[in-house]
């Protein structure tokens, strides 16, 4: 995907059209409506909302404020994917003749147009307790608590968070099961829990192991696609599995599956996928699985743990496990070494998913455009709404 | 055993394979199928056999050094076999393998640390020159793509399939990076090229819930429904998904759907390799339909109407 630099700001003006989902939270009315502007090179998709509002319709209803990727105010959808809308430029789109579809952020109810209820976030960022507990080292009178550069490192990119909501938008984990914490506010709770000045470290991780916390995350990345800031909230759930394991809160059984895996590595060298379910589960549960497992079995998906698939040299597998157990980078330290690296990827771009190779198949339902909500929402959708636009 | 011995043809790209645990274990189809298509499509499968699971995530999320050093040990193993390419046939797989890569080739000085230990257990020392992709990329462009056009001789007479991605082999595209991840169409260009039409849905490029399926039946379930459900309302006749995971969680754990609805979806989910193998001719013993706990019997009876 290139990326041809927009000509110097102000040489030019560029036509732009949006195709914006309107919706009213108190009559439940909801449209798709398409705006044309012109709107100068160098305009972001909040500087083309602002064009509509000002010059088209002054009922579009959005949030903004700095402008500037700082206030974390303008998150919504493009194209079903959430984004800060002043870190979007629009000079590519408008020029591949694009006609994105714009609607309000996913996960949270709408109020209006692209404006939504953001108390379920709020409420799940202060059931974290965004702020230092007691109980760390108090420096002697006139000095100063010192930390190196090394050990803030550890929570540097959790640290960028601005509360835009973008990575809840997508979150496939909390669409099945609205209670989960979600990934801003584990990210923020890593962001405490691996500060080295906190005082509460495992009593929170002990909190962050509930039945909505760490294990409920399904591990489908869109946090990390979405974040505006590199914040990478799935790899922050990581780190606070990594150190629950490593501080020994491992009762969930999304600790036991975990932990399981390396069992497996070091002993067969393959996963032992037979015994996953009982080590997982515990025996009761497992037997009441029996009649699935039993189907399963006909079709040869219950492989018979006797005698196990053992991998090549398994040996060497078990001798390093030993071996990097002793050697300081026990827990979420094993992730955080590898930031650095990683750091070194160009952070996905907006703007680039409209160019080059598109879907061959043309969506007639763009995924998540259409504002469709849960019963818990305001606003009931009515089941035409919530299929395909007109 | 080389691909390339029992198809007896020159000129086959050498790729170092690793299978990872499902394909070995209760998705053997996939790797049955998978040797028998790679030399039809130009590569010959240098299965290593010296390696372990790449810790599918979990170990990650466990014991993240471990992950690191077991994941090194496997590139290393695929450098040693003198490739350039280590091929995946699983999504997650192919995200835990690119993650360590990427590490370990721009940081020298954790790259060392990891090669000390692996020398110290008898491991060769990696020099970063692995490359990981997954068998869908390696024939949805290129040479690949057009040996697939030809294998695909038999076609798939318009049959209706809907492509699920799931997660990752899409998500983080900083990390995998073929596609656009939003709008991917690796899979909708090999169903296509197999003569068959490609239905679209939203889901396709969400979760099919596996990772969690233990751990979180209920919220796993939720997510599960999605793509089964929007690709029997697009009409399609079978799903296809390039990763094992995402297979046994839309195939096995239907029928918990079934249950837990009271529907009846009936939908057959066929791998990647299967889906080209039924295009290409091939016959049961190659495909191993039969290990399949949705019946895809409707769609070779659609097939040979």
């Amino acid at each position: 995907v290139s990326h041809p630099l927009p000509p110097a700001p102000g040489k030019s003006t560029m036509e732009i059209a949006l195709k914006i989902w309107r919706f009213d939270g108190r009559t439940g009315e909801r449209a798709l409506k398409t705006y044309e502007v012109e709107a100068p090179d160098w305009a972001t998709l909040l500087d083309v909302l602002d064009i509509i509002k000002d010059r088209v319709d002054g009922t579009l209803s959005y949030r903004k404020s700095c402008r500037m990727m700082i206030c974390g105010s303008c998150g919504m959808r493009m194209d079903g994917g959430a984004v800060l809308a002043c870190k979007t430029r629009m000079w590519d789109i408008a020029q591949s003749g694009h006609v994105p579809v714009i609607s309000a952020m996913g996960n949270l109810p709408i109020v209006k147009d692209l404006v939504v209820d953001m108390t379920p976030f709020w409420d799940k960022m202060r059931a974290v307790q965004p702020y230092l507990q007691p109980g760390y080292q108090i420096p002697p009178d006139g000095k100063e608590h010192r930390i190196s550069q090394e050990r803030m490192n550890v929570v540097h990119k959790e640290s960028l968070c601005i509360n835009c909501g973008c990575c809840v938008s997508e979150c496939n984990s909390m669409e099945a099961d609205p209670d989960f914490l979600g990934p801003q506010a584990l990210a923020k709770g890593w962001r405490f829990v691996g500060d080295p000045r906190e005082g509460h470290s495992v009593e929170r991780l002990e909190d962050l192991n509930s039945e909505h916390g760490i294990w409920d995350c399904t591990r489908c990345y869109f946090c990390q696609e979405r974040c505006p800031k590199g914040v990478d909230p799935r790899d922050a759930i990581a780190k606070l599995g990594a150190e629950s394991i490593e501080q020994g809160i491992d009762r969930d059984m999304g600790a036991k599956h975990a932990k399981w895996f390396v069992k497996s590595a070091e002993t067969t060298g393959w996963l032992r996928e037979t015994e996953l379910v009982p080590k997982t589960q515990g025996i009761v549960s497992s037997i009441k699985q029996m009649k699935f497992a039993m189907r399963l079995a006909k079709h040869g998906k219950v492989p018979l743990p006797i005698p196990p698939h053992v991998a090549e040299n398994v040996n060497q597998a078990r001798a390093l496990r030993d071996l990097v157990e002793h050697q300081g980078r026990q827990g979420a330290l094993g992730i955080v070494q590898g930031e650095r690296a990683l750091a070194r990827l160009e952070h996905h771009t907006e703007g680039g998913s409209h160019q080059g190779q598109g879907s061959r198949v043309q969506a007639d339902v763009t995924p998540g455009a259409e504002p469709t909500r849960k019963e818990t929402d305001r606003g009931e959708p009515t089941d035409d709404a919530a299929g395909r636009p007109a | 055993m080389s691909a390339a011995s029992t198809d007896g043809q020159a000129g086959l790209r050498r790729v170092a394979y690793y299978k990872g645990c499902l394909a070995s274990l209760s998705a053997k189809e996939l790797d049955i199928s998978t040797r028998a298509l790679a030399p039809r499509v130009g590569l010959e499968l240098d299965e290593l056999e010296a390696v372990t699971c790449c810790g599918a995530g979990d170990i990650h999320e466990a014991e993240p050094d471990y992950y690191l050093h077991l994941n090194a040990r496997i590139l290393a193993n695929a450098e040693a076999a003198k490739v350039d390419t280590l091929m995946t046939v699983c999504n997650v797989c192919t995200l835990n393998l690119r993650q360590a890569n990427h590490i370990l080739q721009n940081d020298e000085a954790l790259r060392e640390r990891v090669n000390d230990n692996l020398a110290a257990v008898g491991v060769p020392r990696y020099g970063g020159g692995i490359e990981v992709r997954h068998f869908l990329w390696l024939i949805a462009e290129g040479e690949g793509y057009e040996l697939l056009k030809q294998t695909a001789h038999r076609g798939l007479k318009g049959l209706r399939v809907a492509p699920f991605y799931g997660c990752q082999i899409l998500r983080p595209s900083k990390l995998l990076g073929f596609e656009d991840p939003d709008r991917p169409w690796s899979l909708e260009a090999i169903i296509e090229a197999c003569g068959g039409e490609a239905v679209d849905y939203p889901a396709k490029i969400k979760c099919c819930g596996f990772p969690i399926i233990q751990a979180r039946e209920e919220t796993a379930l939720g997510e599960l429904i999605q793509p089964i459900e929007q690709a029997m309302e697009a009409g399609a006749d079978a799903m296809v998904t390039p990763c094992p995971l995402c297979h046994l969680s839309l195939d096995a754990w239907q029928q918990k759907l079934e249950a837990s609805t009271g529907r009846r979806f009936d939908m057959p989910i066929l791998h990647l390799s299967q889906l080209i193998g039924v295009a290409a001719g091939f016959e049961e013993s190659e495909l191993r339909f039969k290990r399949h706990v949705v019946s895809v019997e409707p769609v070779i009876d659609k097939l040979q109407a």
